[in-house]
């Protein structure tokens, strides 16, 4: 098997950095987008709660992957069309890594947004309050009080969330980028040994969710801090 | 100007949750070193009205004065106000401190922590200066030895006596008590009034909503008594539980001894 694999592993291991770092600006930007759609579902703006039920009905209702070759060609029409509406006479191409990224970090923000509103609600009222009292402003609550303790109730969610995720970089692989599914097909489809690679690529991915699990669980662990074990 | 200024002043606030009419024009003056215990039993707006004086609550109209100080507040469509400067009520909550009927420790962190987290946050004190005064804070409730202990593994009065220090620890102008002890186990309630006496007795100035008559009775210099949104008896503690004026406070303080 070593004889079949051992010329690709150059290649397969430069698609397993560019899966790594898809997944890890994805989740990034899922971050943000959920954070900021958490926001808009409890906030007391009819706007920014519409605004964001329609993004999570529209994520939740849509494939990945329609979703993904929308943004992908959509993104890269509207963007264009934008620009010459606003008279440039420059074409702007989106590479596909940040179609990719762009368009997982959509779907997963959505999810995200999920996550969080239900973290933040389970964090008790009255450890709002005792900052408001102080005369806390709302960064420093949200960095000091609701944040941490919202980590707790998040992680759980959170973490099935990244490992989905982690799953779901597969598909850029349909947009062109040359992440760790892409590489093996072709290293398959040349060797003739596609069921060789497939197994590489479990193995690799085994090990990536291995990895994440372990950090997930120190993380509940961490901010388990103060929470009393039955 | 033989008076100094009144630590609060409230003048006419109201109070609507919904259909429901909590606070009816409530004001009250609160000059320094006074202890003001508000009574009435449950629904009568008393802790509504002490959240309205942090704007924990927002009212529907009123106002409130710290120190002189008129916290700003401008119309918000209909009937609603709204803070006119987020930055003068969270410098005015600063000087107020608040003491919960859940006592609300942060539950991610230690006592000491919690002591010198706003010190530290809000009033940019430095640490080893924070550190220092909570330790102090600390022993004066007698929560040093505890100072490393999560709040959840503490009593509840243990619980209450560190929130305590922690609302000390601001070195508040004025502080707010809101049922300290209605959630405590009964042989709890004694070692948070004992603190509570202490800071009376230190000249502190004081609002507390409260059930304990003996409080009331022993250690305010005012008792208001409110009922369905109203004050309905004000006055010195004496002449309140001695000569009470309105039929409503009777029949609440005999609910009482019943």
């Amino acid at each position: 098997m070593l004889e079949i694999v051992g010329p690709y592993i150059p290649l397969i291991l430069k698609g397993t950095w560019v899966t790594i770092a898809v997944s890890l600006v994805s989740l990034a930007v899922a971050c943000l987008l959920g954070l900021l759609g958490a926001w808009a579902k409890l906030s007391h703006s009819k706007l920014a709660n519409t605004v964001a039920g329609a993004y999570t009905t529209l994520v939740r209702g849509v494939p990945d992957l329609v979703l993904m070759t929308i943004i992908f060609f959509g993104g890269q029409i509207g963007i264009n069309s934008l620009v010459e509406a606003m008279g440039w006479d420059i074409y702007i191409e989106i590479d596909a890594f940040t179609a990719g990224v762009v368009s997982i970090g959509f779907i997963y923000g959505a999810y995200m947004t999920e996550t969080f509103r239900g973290a933040i609600l389970a964090v008790p009222k009255g450890q709002i309050e005792a900052a408001v009292a102080c005369g806390m402003t709302r960064p420093t609550i949200f960095r000091r009080v609701l944040g941490p303790q919202m980590m707790r109730f998040a992680l759980p969610s959170f973490g099935n969330n990244w490992l989905v995720l982690l799953k779901t970089t597969a598909l850029v692989s349909v947009l062109g980028v040359q992440e760790l599914v892409y590489n093996a097909f072709s290293a398959g489809r040349s060797t003739r040994e596609m069921f060789t690679f497939m197994l590489v690529v479990c193995v690799i991915y085994l090990i990536l969710t291995t990895i994440s699990t372990t950090a997930l669980r120190w993380a509940e662990h961490r901010y388990s801090v103060g929470v009393r074990r039955a | 100007m033989g008076e100094s200024t009144p630590a609060i002043v409230v003048e006419d606030l109201y109070k609507r949750f919904g259909a429901l009419e909590v606070l009816k024009g409530i004001s009250l003056r609160a000059h320094e070193h006074e202890v003001i215990s508000i009574l009435g039993s449950s629904g009568s707006g008393k802790s509504t009205f002490l959240r309205c004086i942090n704007l924990l609550e927002t009212p529907e109209s009123g106002k409130v004065y710290v120190q002189g100080e008129l916290i700003r507040m401008r119309p918000k469509r209909g009937d609603r106000i709204v803070p006119e400067d987020l930055k003068q009520v969270e410098r005015i909550r600063s000087k107020l401190a608040m003491v919960f009927q859940q006592f609300n420790l942060w539950a991610h962190m230690t006592v000491m922590e919690n002591v010198i987290e706003a010190p530290l946050r809000v009033l940019k004190v430095p640490k080893a200066e924070a550190l220092e005064r909570g330790e102090q804070m600390l022993q004066k409730v007698g929560m040093y030895d505890r100072r490393d202990y999560y709040p959840a593994h503490l009593s509840g009065g243990q619980q209450q006596r560190a929130a305590i220090a922690r609302a000390l620890a601001m070195e508040p102008q004025v502080m707010l008590f809101d049922e300290p002890t209605s959630a405590l186990d009964p042989e709890l309630v004694g070692e948070v009034l004992k603190v509570m006496r202490g800071l009376a007795e230190e000249g502190r100035t004081m609002l507390v909503v409260t059930h304990e008559m003996d409080f009331a009775r022993e250690v305010s210099s005012q008792v208001m008594f409110m009922h369905e949104g109203l004050v309905e008896e004000y006055g010195i503690p004496s002449e309140v539980f001695e000569r009470p004026k309105s039929e409503r406070f009777r029949q609440f303080m005999s609910g009482l001894l019943r």
